[in-house]
């Protein structure tokens, strides 16, 4: 009898551990695959606006006016900003009851196969998140995306956001979608090792291996990089890269419209090479999940990350303290930072109703007040002639890189300027110059194949 | 009574319908799509078969296939084994045996992605499981084995075994099962140790088991996925590159539909080079 009942008691608990795994293992929001743009999140919907948060803001503004017939749109956006976009989903539906938006959530490169894999069988959304850069002009190419040229000059759009962010979001001569967040990249890196190791904030690309050569010698890892999907490792890289080519080559090289097989990528990607051989950058880093690359960070273990200003709210949100945070302009020489765009494109099937609709559910997901609620699960500031500017006191990095990306200038990131194919060479030739599998020159010309390749289909 | 013909056939018509609409035509349609150029959306164009000569050009293709082909060795190979010694072990009557066997097949009930997560925190080399071990010990040892090419393959198949050998355990278990006491009973009577017995009375009696353990295993393999997608995404340098995640690749990343789906065709072929020889043993026997 007493056997009996432990074997009971081991079952019970068998099961239940088996169930909470399957539920963990399925139910996971945190977005552990996403990208590092984002910032993470657990609390569905629901509980957030049973959390107290005052709505009062958006509650206002949610209305439409509209009273025709039901419209139906689904949304495909990110995973690790459902907390605020499920409640303020929530309230425009419920504020036009005649509209219903439904979100779908997916990691960062997970939404970018979902849209491919809809775009290919004519099931795309409403509206989706997207890239500008190559990643939105296949949209544009294929004809899947609503030309909004024509809507966004009868709607003003030229003075309603800002001319970087429409610039970048138009694609092919058209106005391929709402921009919904402008970004540039800059070095992000640890105020109290710094100073616990006398180091200056470097200004030259010499000073910068001063740097990093001392924080090593201190078993301090210098540059923060994981390589899982390519596009971390490739901000370091493209710095590089600006150094040797100077601001015009460098466009060139991202428009496609020079041979990569030169010196200047060749010698960007030596010193690649050069920090690898050194130690620079953290043990395995090339399979390392750019989610992760925070925990180091944010442990003092590492002491520079290459992120962009949504990197304040990614460290906030997992409980980094920005005491001990700042950043810097890579030191390339010209000064200029990496950018893109984020932005929302429309289904060119929309019926002009549903159009106007899914256009006024943007603009109020992306509305100053939406922002003002939910600072931390926006690149902020909204690339919005109106946004409002960025509070110092909770996000005291952004406005200093926008401040410094306007005044400098900026270059096309390079997985936007690239086709995912081309890019996806560029990103084994980073493994395999890590592990010492090519040389740069090679890595060179393999990249311009590619582009040629590429080029000739 | 008189029989009627035509009955069987109509109430197979329902199933024949769904079959030919989900399998038969999706197949017949990528062979199509297989012999054309374009991105998918919009007009395709006829090239024959260009897309099968490039392939035969194309370096990461005949990577991804060594590599799935590795796979398929180590799967039939070591999950078998261990799957089989598992089960020899689990068959023995001990203290807590239901508890291990439910915990050894615990695994296989996890999505292969849950696994990727668990085993790349297991791997980090900052932080992870093997790592943070190591140091306990007071070894100076930093592995980075899914970011070496020549270790990150069975790195990615160490991971998967985890997951793997739940299933074929509980077959084997089954077919352990079901084979008389009577027999073993003898075979001891006429003198066989427990090695003779397992290798020339056991095994032969489970060949069924097996049969159906390694189809099935082998089909698994051939489709291997999801694990490579979760812990490497094919990389570093294609290294864990196997056939679906480039055929996958080739269609939804870059949109070379024709190319992908040539791919996928070839994974067809390697299948029907194991299902057709499983299906005619299954019939003959029958």
């Amino acid at each position: 009898m007493k056997g009996k009942s432990v074997k009971k008691f081991l079952s019970a608990v068998l099961v239940g551990t088996m169930t909470a795994s399957l539920l963990a293992g399925c139910g996971g929001s945190s977005g552990s695959d996403g990208g590092s743009d984002d910032s993470g999140s657990s609390k569905s919907g629901k509980e957030a606006s049973d959390s107290g948060v005052d709505l009062s803001g958006v509650e206002g503004i949610a209305d439409i006016g509209y009273e025709g017939d039901p419209i139906e749109l689904s949304f495909w956006y990110l995973q690790t900003r459902q907390e605020g976009t499920d409640v303020l989903t929530e309230v425009f539906n419920k504020a036009n009851p005649n509209i219903n938006v439904t979100v779908s959530y997916y990691d960062t490169d997970g939404i970018k196969d979902a849209c491919k894999t809809a775009a290919q069988s004519g099931s795309m959304p409403s509206m989706w998140f997207n890239w500008g850069g190559a990643l939105g002009q296949y949209y544009v190419d294929n004809g899947v995306t609503y030309d909004l040229t024509a809507y966004g000059e009868e709607n003003g759009w030229g003075d309603l956001y800002t001319s970087g962010a429409m610039n970048l979001v138009t694609l092919g001569g058209q106005v391929s979608g709402i921009p919904t967040s402008y970004n540039v990249i800059g070095v992000y890196y640890r105020t109290d090792l710094f100073e616990q190791y006398n180091l200056e904030v470097p200004t030259t690309i010499e000073e910068f291996e001063s740097v990093c050569a001392a924080l090593k010698e201190n078993g301090i890892t210098p540059m923060d990089a994981a390589g899982l999907n390519g596009w971390h490792v490739m901000r370091w890289i493209e710095q590089f890269i600006e150094y040797e080519a100077g601001a015009d080559t460098h466009d060139q090289l991202q428009s496609l419209s020079t041979s990569w097989d030169c010196d200047a990528v060749k010698k960007g990607l030596e010193r690649y090479e050069k920090y690898c051989e050194e130690g620079y950058f953290p043990d395995g880093f090339i399979t390392a999940n750019p989610d992760d690359t925070y925990m180091a960070f944010g442990m003092g273990t590492a002491a520079m990350d290459i992120q962009g200003q949504w990197y304040d709210s990614v460290l906030q949100n997992n409980e980094v303290t920005l005491d001990n945070v700042s950043w810097f302009p890579f030191p390339n020489e010209t000064g200029r930072m990496s950018a893109f765009v984020e932005m929302n494109q429309f289904n060119k099937d929309l019926s002009d109703e549903e159009l106007e609709a899914a256009i006024a559910y943007t603009n109020f997901l992306f509305s100053n007040e939406a922002a003002k609620i939910y600072p931390t699960y926006y690149n902020l500031p909204l690339p919005r002639t109106d946004a409002d500017p960025v509070d110092p006191a909770v996000n005291p990095n952004v406005q200093d890189m926008l401040d410094t990306s306007s005044e400098n200038g900026t270059f096309t990131i390079t997985d936007q300027a690239f086709p995912t194919e081309v890019a996806d060479v560029l990103f084994n030739n980073q493994d395999a110059i890590a592990n010492g599998e090519t040389t740069p020159a090679d890595a060179a010309a393999a990249i311009q194949k590619a582009i040629e390749s590429y080029q000739s289909k | 009574m008189k029989e009627n013909k035509t009955a069987p056939y109509l109430f197979m018509l329902p199933a024949l319908i769904i079959y030919l609409s989900v399998i038969i035509f999706p197949v017949f349609y990528s062979l199509w799509i297989s012999f054309q150029s374009g991105t998918g959306i919009g007009s395709m164009e006829f090239v024959g078969l260009k897309n099968y000569a490039q392939l035969i050009h194309d370096e990461v293709f005949w990577m991804s296939f060594r590599h799935t082909i590795i796979w398929i060795v180590l799967t039939v190979l070591v999950t078998t084994t261990v799957s089989l010694m598992l089960a020899v072990l689990m068959n023995q009557k001990f203290r807590g045996r239901t508890f291990f066997r439910a915990f050894f097949y615990f695994p296989s009930v996890i999505s292969a992605i849950a696994v990727a997560i668990i085993w790349r925190w297991i791997y980090n080399p900052q932080i992870g499981f093997i790592n943070q071990f190591a140091k306990m010990l007071g070894l100076d040892f930093t592995q980075t084995w899914i970011s070496t090419p020549n270790t990150a393959l069975i790195a990615l198949f160490i991971a998967a075994l985890w997951q793997a050998i739940g299933q074929p355990m509980i077959l084997f278990l089954a077919g352990l099962g079901g084979i008389s006491p009577d027999v073993l009973e003898a075979a001891s009577i006429d003198g066989a140790n427990g090695v003779q017995t397992f290798f020339h009375i056991t095994i032969p009696l489970m060949k069924d088991t097996f049969i159906m353990v390694i189809s099935t295993l082998l089909i698994a393999a051939m489709k291997v996925y999801d694990i490579v997608k979760g812990l490497t995404d094919g990389g570093p340098n294609n290294a864990t590159q196997v056939l679906a995640s480039y055929m996958y690749n080739q269609v939804f990343q870059y949109n070379n539909v024709g190319y992908g789906t040539a791919i996928a065709i070839i994974m067809v072929l390697m299948m029907l080079l194991v299902i057709i020889p499983y299906m005619s043993f299954t019939a003959k026997k029958e």
